[in-house]
Parts: C-alpha cells; sequence; structure tokens
C-alpha cells in the first residue's frame, strides 16, 4: 500500500481494452484531462479476454480497486467478446457483493476510443470511491 | 490424583488459558475442532474426532521456514525460532495422543525439526479418555487403550458428574499445580469409578480388524492386482490425508516478490496428482493407481519397515467417515490380510 | 414385485451377458450401514453386489470419463441429480451419448446417515433399508419405521429434477417433485444476502477459513471436468499451496464462478466437503442471478442447448453502470 503523508492512497488496477478503452486512455493523455496516478493500466486485446481470475488475482497482489473496461456493446472489435464479458462481469459482481466484497471496488464500464473525458472521469470517481472505503484486506494475500 | 465436578470446567478453562494459549474442541457451524478457548463459547467433549486432528499445533498447515530481504546485504531470518508460545490442548483422545508420538519418530529423528520440537515442548496435552467407541473407532487393533493416553502429560477421566484429573509427567504434575485452587482431591472410590470406565470403554468396539503379519505380508504385494481394482473409486482428493493424524508430508514453496520472499512449508498429499510431478514434467506415479498404493503402503508396509514394526495408523476412523467414495484403511486392512470380527 | 436392488442386479447382469457393455456403475454396500459406495461390475455374474439403498448418493457419472478410456461401452445407473451430470459431460464434449447405457433410477430422496444418528444410536444400527416411503431401521436389539421424508439429505429436500432427465431404459414408474421445492431451493441464499455486507463477509470468511483445500468439491464435481486445472498448474501457480484465506477465497470464488451456468444442483460438493462449508450457498446465488438477468435456466436438462455464459443476447441487461 503506497502511503503518502496525506493518507491512504489506493492501488487501482484497470483492465482496458486495446481497441476502445485503452485507446480512450490515450485520448484523455492526449488531451491532458488528469486521471489520478495510481490507476495502472493493464491492456489486454478484449474485455472478453479478461479472466475472473485476472480480477482476483489483482486484488490478491495489493490491489484496492480493479476495474474492466471495454468497447460499448456492439463496438466490439471482435464482434462479440463485450457480450460475453457483460454476462460474465454482471454474475462475478453479484458474487463478490455477496461474499461481502464492497461492490465500490470492482467496476466495469464501458469507454469508447473517444471518451477521453469519461476515461478521466471513470478513474477519478473510482479512486474516490476506493480511497474512502480503505485498504482492501479481504481479497489479499498475507504473502 | 485430583478431580473437578463437570459444573465447574469453566472455572477450570479460566485458570488453564492463565498459563498459556488453551485450546479444546468446540462446535463452529456443522464441525467440531479445537479452537482458542473462549469464556462465553461452549466446548464439545462429547464428540470423539475432532474435524482436524491436533497435528496442526505441531506441525501447522502453513508454516514460515524462512524469511528474507535484499537490503545492502542479504538479510536472512529462520522462522523456525519464532515457534513455541506455551500452549495447553485439552480434550485429546487417546487415538490423537497416539498419533503424537508416531509423529515424533519422523520429525524428533535425526535431524531434528527444531520448529517442531519446540512446540512439542512448549505444549501440554490434557487427554480426555473416551467413554464409549464410535462404530468408526478401530484403535484397538493398534493396541490403543481408549481409555487411557500414555502419551499425554494429563488424562482426564469423565465418570459421570466429574473430571478426574492424573499427571503423567513432569508438566502434568507442574500444571495440576497451578490448578490446585480449582481442583480437589480424588478419593479411592473416584479411583475404582475411573477403573469402571477405562475397563468398559474397551468393551464397545464394533469393529475389529486385526494388523498381525500385516507388514511382512505387504513386503510382496507391491504388484499385487489388488491395487489395479482398488484405486478406481478415488477421486484423488486429499481428505484422507489432510484428516489423518499420521500423515505428515509436506512441500516446500518460495514467495518471492521484489526484493524480500519467504519460504513456506505446507501440508502436501500424496494422493494429488501433482505430488510427485517433476519440474520436467516426469510423474513417477503417473496414475492414480500408484498414489492410493503409496498411500496403503506407508501406512502399513514402509513405516512399519522404517520404525520397529509400528503402523501409521491409530484406528481413529476420521477416513472411514470423511471419505467422499468409501475407500478406506479398514478395507485395506481386511482385504489384504487382517480378519474383521462383527460388522 | 421385486425390490429396487434386485432390478439393478437384473439389467446389469443382462447388459453385460449380452455385450451390450462391458462396464455397469452402479452402488454396493461396505462395512457400515451407511456406506453405499460406487460399485464397478464387469461380468455378470458380479452383478449380484449391486444395492440400491437409502445411501446410494454418489454420483457414479464421473467415473465415466476414465471408464470409457478402456470400455467402448458402460452402463450407468442414475437418478434424477446424475444424469443431470451426463447431460454435463455431452455437452462438454467429454462423453458421447453411444459410449453410455444409462438405467434411469427414479429417486424420492436418499437418508442423510447425520440425521438418523441423531435418532438412534449409532452403535446399535445395523441396517437401514427403504420400504416404500418408510425406512425400516434394524437395531440390535429390535426394528423400528420411520417416514423417510424427515431423514432426507439437505440437498434431496431441494430436489427439482427427482426423475432422470436423459436415460436409455428407466427402470420404474416416475416419483413427484416434492412440494415447496422452489422455495427452499434459493432459501439459505437468500438468508445469507439478507445479512449486511460486513456480516457477510464474516460469514463467509468463518466458513472458507475451514477450508483445507483437499479439492473434494472439485474433484467430485461433474462440471469440473477439465483435463488439467490451473489450481493444480505448477507454473504459473494460480493457487499457492499456503493456506490463506484470501487464497482459498481465490480457490472457492473461481471454483464456484467456473461451473456457473454449468452446475447442475447436484449438491455432491456441499455434502461431501469434510469441513462443512455450505458451497450449495455460492452455487444457488450464481443460478439465482443467471436467471435474473439472462432468464431461467437449469443446466443438465439438455445437453443441446448453450450455457448462459457460453453465450449471450444483444439486449441483455447489464449488472454494472452501462452508461
Amino acid at each position: 500500500m503506497p502511503v503518502t503523508r496525506e493518507g491512504f492512497e489506493p492501488l487501482i488496477v484497470a483492465f482496458c481494452c486495446n481497441w476502445c478503452s485503452y485507446a480512450g486512455a490515450d485520448l484523455a493523455g492526449t488531451s491532458r484531462q488528469p486521471y489520478p496516478s495510481n490507476v495502472r493500466v493493464i491492456r489486454v486485446p478484449c474485455s472478453g479476454r479478461v479472466n475472473p481470475s485476472f480480477i482476483i488475482r489483482a486484488f490478491q497482489r495489493g490491489a484496492d480497486g480493479v476495474l474492466v473496461a471495454g468497447c460499448h456493446p456492439g463496438d466490439c472489435h471482435y464482434h462479440s467478446g463485450n457480450y460475453h464479458a457483460r454476462r460474465r462481469f454482471t454474475i462475478l459482481k453479484q458474487l463478490l457483493e455477496y461474499l461481502g466484497i464492497e461492490p465500490e471496488r470492482f467496476q466495469v464500464r464501458w469507454i469508447s476510443g473517444s471518451e477521453g473525458a469519461k476515461f478521466s472521469a471513470v478513474m477519478n470517481e473510482l479512486t474516490e470511491n476506493v480511497r474512502k472505503l480503505g485498504q482492501n484486506r479481504k481479497l489479499r494475500d498475507a504473502r | 490424583m485430583k478431580k473437578i465436578a463437570k459444573t465447574k470446567l469453566q472455572e477450570l478453562w479460566r485458570c488453564l488459558s492463565a498459563e498459556g494459549a488453551l485450546y479444546l474442541p468446540v462446535r463452529s457451524d456443522s464441525v467440531v475442532d479445537f479452537a482458542l478457548w473462549q469464556e462465553d463459547v461452549p466446548a464439545d467433549l462429547e464428540t470423539l474426532n475432532t474435524f482436524l486432528p491436533p497435528k496442526k499445533f505441531y506441525y501447522p498447515q502453513t508454516e514460515t521456514v524462512l524469511k528474507y530481504e535484499f537490503g545492502e546485504n542479504l538479510q536472512l531470518l529462520d522462522a523456525s525460532s519464532q515457534a513455541g508460545e506455551k500452549t495447553i490442548l485439552f480434550g485429546v483422545r487417546p487415538c490423537d495422543t497416539a498419533a503424537l508420538s508416531l509423529m515424533d519418530k519422523v520429525y524428533l529423528s535425526e535431524p531434528v525439526d527444531e520448529a517442531y520440537r519446540r512446540r512439542r515442548e512448549n505444549t501440554v496435552i490434557i487427554a480426555l479418555g473416551c467413554r464409549e467407541p464410535e462404530e468408526t473407532c478401530f484403535c484397538q487393533t493398534f493396541d490403543i487403550d481408549p481409555g487411557k493416553a500414555p502419551g499425554a502429560d494429563l488424562l482426564a477421566i469423565d465418570t459421570g458428574t466429574e473430571l478426574v484429573v492424573t499427571a503423567q509427567s513432569l508438566k502434568g504434575e507442574e500444571l495440576l499445580v497451578a490448578l490446585n485452587g480449582v481442583l480437589q482431591e480424588a478419593t479411592s472410590g473416584d479411583e475404582i469409578r475411573v477403573k469402571d470406565v477405562q475397563e468398559q470403554a474397551g468393551e464397545g468396539y464394533l469393529t475389529r480388524v486385526s494388523v498381525h503379519g500385516l507388514a511382512e505380508k505387504l513386503d510382496t504385494c507391491f504388484a499385487s492386482p489388488y491395487w489395479d481394482r482398488l484405486y478406481r473409486r478415488c477421486i484423488a482428493c486429499g481428505t484422507c490425508t489432510y484428516l489423518c493424524p499420521t500423515c505428515h508430508c509436506f512441500d516446500l514453496q518460495e514467495y518471492a516478490a521484489g526484493h524480500s520472499g519467504e519460504r513456506v512449508r505446507c501440508w502436501d498429499a500424496c494422493m494429488f496428482t501433482d505430488f510427485t510431478q517433476m519440474a520436467g514434467g516426469h510423474n513417477p506415479r503417473p496414475t492414480q493407481k500408484e498414489r492410493v498404493r503409496q498411500r496403503f503402503m506407508h501406512k502399513l508396509n514402509y513405516f512399519p519397515r522404517q520404525h520397529g514394526g509400528e503402523y501409521a495408523c491409530v484406528g481413529c476412523g476420521r477416513c472411514v467417515r470423511q471419505c467422499p467414495v468409501n475407500l478406506d484403511i479398514l478395507e485395506v486392512i481386511r482385504e489384504m490380510g487382517g480378519a474383521v470380527d462383527g460388522q | 414385485m421385486s425390490t429396487a436392488s434386485e432390478k439393478l442386479r437384473a439389467s446389469a447382469a443382462e447388459a453385460l451377458a449380452c455385450g451390450r457393455v462391458s462396464l455397469v456403475l452402479g452402488w454396493r454396500k461396505k462395512d457400515f450401514w451407511w456406506q453405499s459406495p460406487v460399485a464397478f461390475v464387469e461380468a455378470a455374474a458380479e452383478a449380484e453386489q449391486l444395492s440400491f439403498d437409502p445411501f446410494s448418493v454418489y454420483n457414479p457419472v464421473k467415473y465415466l470419463l476414465e471408464a470409457t478410456e478402456c470400455h467402448e461401452k458402460v452402463g450407468v445407473f442414475v437418478k434424477g441429480c446424475d444424469s443431470r451430470g451426463i447431460n454435463r459431460l455431452l455437452q462438454d464434449k467429454r462423453l458421447e451419448r453411444e459410449q453410455v447405457l444409462i438405467f434411469g433410477l427414479p429417486c424420492s430422496g436418499k437418508a442423510d446417515p447425520a440425521k438418523i444418528r441423531a435418532v438412534f444410536p449409532a452403535q446399535k444400527i445395523r441396517e437401514v433399508a427403504q420400504e416404500g416411503e418408510e425406512l425400516l431401521v434394524r437395531l440390535t436389539d429390535g426394528q423400528e419405521r420411520v417416514a423417510a421424508a424427515d431423514f432426507l439429505l439437505e440437498k434431496c429436500l431441494t430436489c427439482r429434477h427427482p426423475n432422470p432427465v436423459v436415460f436409455d431404459e428407466l427402470l420404474w414408474e416416475p416419483v413427484p417433485v416434492r412440494a415447496g421445492v422452489d422455495v427452499s431451493r434459493f432459501a439459505r441464499v437468500n438468508s445469507v444476502a439478507q445479512k449486511e455486507i460486513l456480516e457477510r463477509y464474516t460469514y463467509w470468511a468463518r466458513q472458507f477459513d475451514r477450508c483445507i483445500r483437499c479439492f473434494a468439491c472439485r474433484n467430485t464435481c461433474p462440471a469440473c471436468n477439465c483435463r488439467s486445472c490451473i489450481f493444480d498448474q505448477a507454473e504459473p501457480r494460480w493457487l499457492g499451496k499456503a493456506s490463506d484465506l484470501a487464497d482459498t477465497m481465490n480457490y472457492q470464488i473461481i471454483r464456484a464462478f467456473h461451473v456457473a451456468g454449468r452446475c447442475f444442483e447436484c449438491g455432491e460438493c456441499e455434502r461431501i466437503c469434510p469441513a462443512g462449508i455450505p458451497l450449495q450457498e455460492m452455487n444457488r446465488r450464481l443460478i439465482m442471478d443467471i436467471d435474473k438477468y439472462f432468464g431461467p435456466y437449469e443446466a443438465g436438462l439438455d445437453a443441446g442447448d448453450s450455457p448462459p455464459l457460453g453465450t449471450y443476447r444483444g439486449e441483455d441487461p447489464a449488472g454494472f453502470d452501462e452508461s
């Protein structure tokens, strides 16, 4: 956990699809729209590539919040990857909440390549929400 | 010999917990297991087999043996030196007590496992004699008396309304002195009652098998077609090994991250497919047949061959009751040579 | 009228004798009254050992994976729950329909040894047999009849498909579905879901803390039929060997999720868990959400349909902010 003088700084892992959300992050950068440095972006070919194991592993290894971001429904570069992702993460999100994991910690968003502002807003919102929750202890591996 | 009324056990436990971390059998949801004593959580002294045997106190499922950190120099920390908080186990059954002496043969012979030794030294075992064996109990097969527990520091016998406690070691005697305030002196009548309970305990066995000559017989059974039939039912889970009070196999795992890391010793089970998997992919026990054979041969042949004829089974019956597919050591003992009376 | 066990023996002996199959999977009795392990019968003369009693619970279907490797065709006796396991394997392309001869056994529920031990002293029980809707409990000193319905396994109380859904022969008449299963099916899930979030975590942490990672839940599950499991993989190691609570949650979450939309509610994982972890409360939560978001679906009823997480519709709702 990175701790600054101001206190707790959350670590956010964002799985971004190569074709939309990662491009959205690029656009946020080139349009100088700031988002917190707490976010670590991991580029994946498609939101449908994201295995639930990746999310749990991120939490285990120190993430306080995890985001999966992909193309809007209908825009998938591979036609249907995000539709599969939508079903998968709808269910996973409910399961994590049912097991007592705060729902704010795991988020899924559709962010297109033209939505630099949205990328920045989502990252800000997620970081703030997780900051309020504090450190993820429930899914964090002791080792 | 001392005694205490069963209605006053809370007082006894309060005193004991002042002497060290007190663990006793407690029910949590549907499972009875050893847990740290808490004033308002009732103990379960009726259930014979706890979910896990008390081996977990000497030989934990997960144990850090080494930690390191790269700074200016490499810093090594021998984590085993930290083991050894004073611990009191209350309510250990005679079979589980006997299992510890088998485990000692492995971990206290050269090279001695220091963490194990330290934990063993710092633990006081208060055994609780059994009044009536369960249907799956067969400790008598291994000459274990359900009313006695020679390996324990103290032996408690339930005579109905009282527990009569006898010291069996120096540690036990010291603890009895510390408990003077809550214990009463036992009478000669109590002594007779204890003998009665002990004698009666040995009479209720439903399952009688004999292991006489079994180890010798198994010498020639490695290639027996028996194993081809037996293993098919096994689903390769680790229930039998993890629940077994005498199973003691482990795996060393490295957890490394950045500039620090630790080496951890974890329980492992010969039933798992990856137990003997080599780095290059070769597995000397390629199918479940070899793994099942290994488990039973280890208990009934290799162990007695290495340790003066003692079998690595105490007849607690955990594997008999818990195996999902009813593949247990009773079956092997019976079919490979020992005789069964009763059921 | 011949008994259930006799019908099993006759069917198995006939199929083996005329060479329709070279192996039959059923159940037999073992040392104790509550032990009815799966039997592997390879010759008509061995069919005598078969028995169908209140404890013939264990699902023989998972053994088909290995059995069909060395037998061209295998006969298998299945109850309602077991039969859905066959559809599971067919749908996952782990089994071909021609490889199995399925004998269907309508089943009105199996007995829970713990419930019987709670009423009768275990040391005195010699045999527990099914007689119509009653259990006949033979004791060392006499015998008693009790209503079988009072001693059912938890999983049988919520069974929606007591009759086999896939079979070649049905050995006797179908039985009715128990009244009220649709409510009882999700009752435990709802009672956990009603707790506050921290309470839910405490509840599950206590359950998972007992997990010893014996993998019985995975190994017994016909939906867990991968040729090799990520949890057994050494490199990369997805699941550490150390018994860390967060890592146990990793295992439990991924195990449950991997069978989401494929779990057919046989409840064997929960029944055989030595640590008494209420795994069905996770599996059924996933079923509940799948029903809610993507429409009612029951796994293992039709080998030809698509499991809900293997398909999609454009108009699916999302369980997260889609704005």
